[in-house]
Order: C-alpha cells, then structure tokens, then sequence
C-alpha cells in the first residue's frame, strides 16, 4: 500500500473586524476527495451557523442534529429547508466547529455531511448529519449566520477549509 | 564542468562520475523532489546527492527524483546534485529552479476502494503500513437492497479476519422514530460502528449515501485492547428511518492490526460506494 500526504489547507480567511456575519469560499479546487472545514471564532450573539452550496437557496437542504447538556439529550430533524445548519456559534467564549464534506466534487450522488460544535458556557455538544439534494459538484459554500437574527461574527474568527485526498 | 580523473577502486582503474543535468524541483510537504538527467560520459555512478541550499540538507539515490525531507515549511529552497563512485564525488551540478516546502502533514492516505458496478460484499485492508500511529476509514455509502422498513443497515468492521465474538460497541444516536438514546450491542462477531442508507427502501432516493468518519486508535501496539470511534449519520430528507449516531467500538486483542474488513451488516456495498483508509502520525 502506497501512502500519500494529504490533508490539506486550501484557503484560510480571518475576519479583520466584527462586521460580517457571512463568508463565501468560492472557486474550491475539484481535486480532493473529501473537504474539512474548521471554525474557531465567537459571534456578537449566539445563533446557528448555516451554508449554501453552489448559491442554491431552493428547498433542498436536510438536517438531523442530536445535542446534548448537562441535563439532557434532544435530536431534531429539518427536512426540505433552504440553507443547511451545521453548527451554533456562542458570543461569550470561542468555540469550535468542524465539518466534513464527503466525497463533494462527484456528480452522482447527493452531498453529505458531519459535523461538531460545542460551547463551554451552554455546556453544549452538538452533532450534525446534513445533507444536500444535488448532484452538483460543489464548488463554493455560503457560510452565515442565521439570518433571521442577524449576528455578526467578531474580529479574529477564522474559517479553514482543508482538502483530503484519497490514494 | 566535472574533471574526470582516475584512481584505483575495486580492483580497476574507473573515472568519478561527470556533472548531472539539473532538472525541475519540485515542493512538497517539508520536502522536495528534485529531478535530473545523469551523465552521459565520465565515471560510471553507483549513487546521486541532492543538496539543499541554505541548509544542505542531503538526500542519497541512485536514480532521478530524488526527495530531500526535512526541510522547512515556507523556506525557498535551491538544489544541486552530483554523482558518487567508488573513486569519488562528482561536481555538483548548476542549481535549480526554487521551491517552497508546504506544511508537513501527519495525515495520508493508504489505500481507496470505489465499488464499481453490482456492488461489493466487502472491501479489505491488508498489509496495513506499520508506519502511523492511528488509523482513519472515511467510508460514504450505501447498501443493494432495503429490508422493507425503510430503514439503516449498519457498517461492520472486522481486524485481521477475526471472526470470533471479540467485539463490543457503545453508542449514542438521534432518531426520527424515537426519542434519542444510547445502549450497548453486547458481544459481537463484527464491531458494527457506523450506518450505511438502504436502497431505494419506499422512496428513498438512489443517491443518498450514509457519510462514516471511524477512528482507530493505537492500532499497532501489543500490549491494549483495539478502540474504535465513529461518527455516522443516514439522513433521507424526512423519509423512512433515519439517524445521526457517536459509537464506540471495542476489539478484544491486544493484537497488532494487520488487516481490516469493512462490510455492511446487510446487503453489498452499492456502485459508487467510497471506502478510504488514512494514516495519522505521532510527533
């Protein structure tokens, strides 16, 4: 078996000031297998944390999502939305959150999501499986915040996106 | 320009070896390769030297490319190569073109299988690199048939064919039927960790494919039982049974793994189905 370096970072944005509450990574390269994004920031106020792929705001988004306290464990699912949630983002701590984008250039099956986020202060865990009915491959992603409550991201969170290449 | 002088070696009387060709270098993870054509007249050579600049840093081969490791991520790098022979070292040749070394990663990747037309039983991993400390499987699938209700089939894993009950699992999951929750599978012949989405089970889309993020930890020591974690989902916008899950798996060997064995619970992996083996690095 022949192993090849992979896990790459393609594109790093850091947010110079704390007006901008969404991002888009566009011209993402077709090359890799799988896509790896990573944020570690805080927002002005907690809200969800959304994209869009390809621009596409049809109803064509679904999210299963189980999260956890200190109390108690919920699963919720959103079927036929028009953005896909896949983190909550918190204004009093950073937090992180890691999404993986599996097998997103091919142009035969729909796109599939995991992803994690976690807040010491709610003493939340969070755990996303979403989904994106297209065969599109994707070659850019809207990141937001939710905006029905518009909350800007504060200067100094970075988005990473990373490339994984399959041997 | 290389003086060809003689001297005894071996026996005979042999030239040292003339001035390579440079070619294209070549950047990579705090490396580079660096390409040259050999000599035509002079010495034979038994060996090449790459040398980096600054830093020189070597790197022995006996054919072109040669990779220069160890160098610095983010440094613009030169090299020269000369040719060796029992009677001496060559004269390096001209420099090349520059390079930046990206980044090292400790994450690469092993070995791919995309199933092709009529499916797959299983896919296998063997003669697994001893080289990694972890191991990562990214598997985004999807089975041949449904059982009727709609629902998952779950992703089996089995390390270096052992067949035996030797496996248990923990795991945690949200629900569209059910109130989340957790449980233990018991003893199991498979460490059945992940999810994989059924075909075409009412009408269920033939392209949703389940995503399957699996870590094994330490999976060359000798002396701990084998974990495995893993994060899997099987969502079906709304139709039929479907779930986000956390498991934790348990392999009861303190074997060295070896080889790995990736199969649905139910069913043939279907065509387009994507199973990847990665290997993660310790410092």
């Amino acid at each position: 078996m022949a192993a090849g370096a992979t896990y790459e970072p393609i594109s790093t944005t850091t947010l110079a000031n704390s007006t901008t509450w969404e991002i888009t990574l566009s011209s993402i390269p077709q090359t890799y297998t799988d896509l790896v994004l990573v944020i570690n920031g805080k927002q002005q106020t907690g809200t969800t944390i959304k994209l869009q792929y390809n621009s596409d705001t049809g109803s064509n988004y679904s999210v299963l999502r189980l999260a956890s306290n200190n109390t108690s464990v919920v699963n919720e699912n959103y079927n036929n939305e028009t953005n896909q949630p896949f983190a909550l983002g918190y204004a009093n701590w950073t937090y992180n959150a890691i999404l993986h984008l599996m097998n997103y250039s091919n142009t035969t099956t729909y796109k599939t999501t995991l992803s994690r986020s976690n807040d010491v202060t709610t003493k939340l865990a969070l755990l996303y499986n979403g989904m994106w009915r297209s065969t599109a491959a994707i070659n850019s992603i809207r990141i937001f915040t939710d905006n029905s409550s518009i909350t800007y991201f504060t200067a100094g969170t970075t988005f990473t996106l990373y490339g994984i290449t399959a041997a | 320009m290389a003086i060809n002088r003689t001297s005894k070696a071996r026996g005979k009387i042999i030239d040292i070896p003339s001035t390579p060709t440079i070619g294209a270098a070549t950047g990579g993870p705090g490396s580079a390769s660096v390409a040259f054509t050999a000599p035509t007249i002079g010495g034979p050579v038994f060996s090449y030297t790459a040398l980096s600049n600054p830093g020189s840093i070597t790197a022995t081969g006996t054919s072109s490319p040669i990779t220069v490791s160890g160098l610095t991520a983010g440094t613009s790098y030169t090299f020269s190569v000369r040719g060796n022979n029992p009677s001496g070292n060559g004269e390096y040749s001209t420099a090349s073109n520059s390079v930046v070394p990206t980044v090292a990663t400790a994450f690469e990747s092993i070995a791919t299988t995309v199933v092709g037309v009529g499916g797959a039983a299983s896919v296998t991993f063997s003669s697994i690199p001893t080289t990694f400390s972890h191991l990562q499987i990214r598997v985004y699938g999807k089975v041949t048939g449904n059982d009727g209700y709609d629902s998952t089939t779950g992703l089996n894993l089995r390390f270096n064919g052992d067949s035996t009950n030797n496996y248990y699992m923990h795991y945690m999951y949200g629900l569209n039927y059910a109130t989340p929750g957790g449980g233990y599978s018991g003893v199991q012949n498979a460490c059945g960790v992940g999810t994989l989405s059924q075909y075409n089970a009412g009408n269920v889309a033939a392209n949703t494919f389940s995503p399957n993020i699996i870590d094994i930890l330490d999976y060359r020591n000798t002396n701990k039982t084998k974990v495995v974690k893993c994060l899997s989902g099987d969502n079906k916008n709304g139709v039929g049974y479907y779930r986000v899950q956390l498991s934790s798996g348990l392999w009861n060997s303190t074997s060295a793994i070896t080889s790995i064995e990736v199969f649905p619970n139910q069913f043939n992996f279907r065509q387009y189905s994507h199973i990847a083996l990665y290997g993660i690095k310790g410092a």
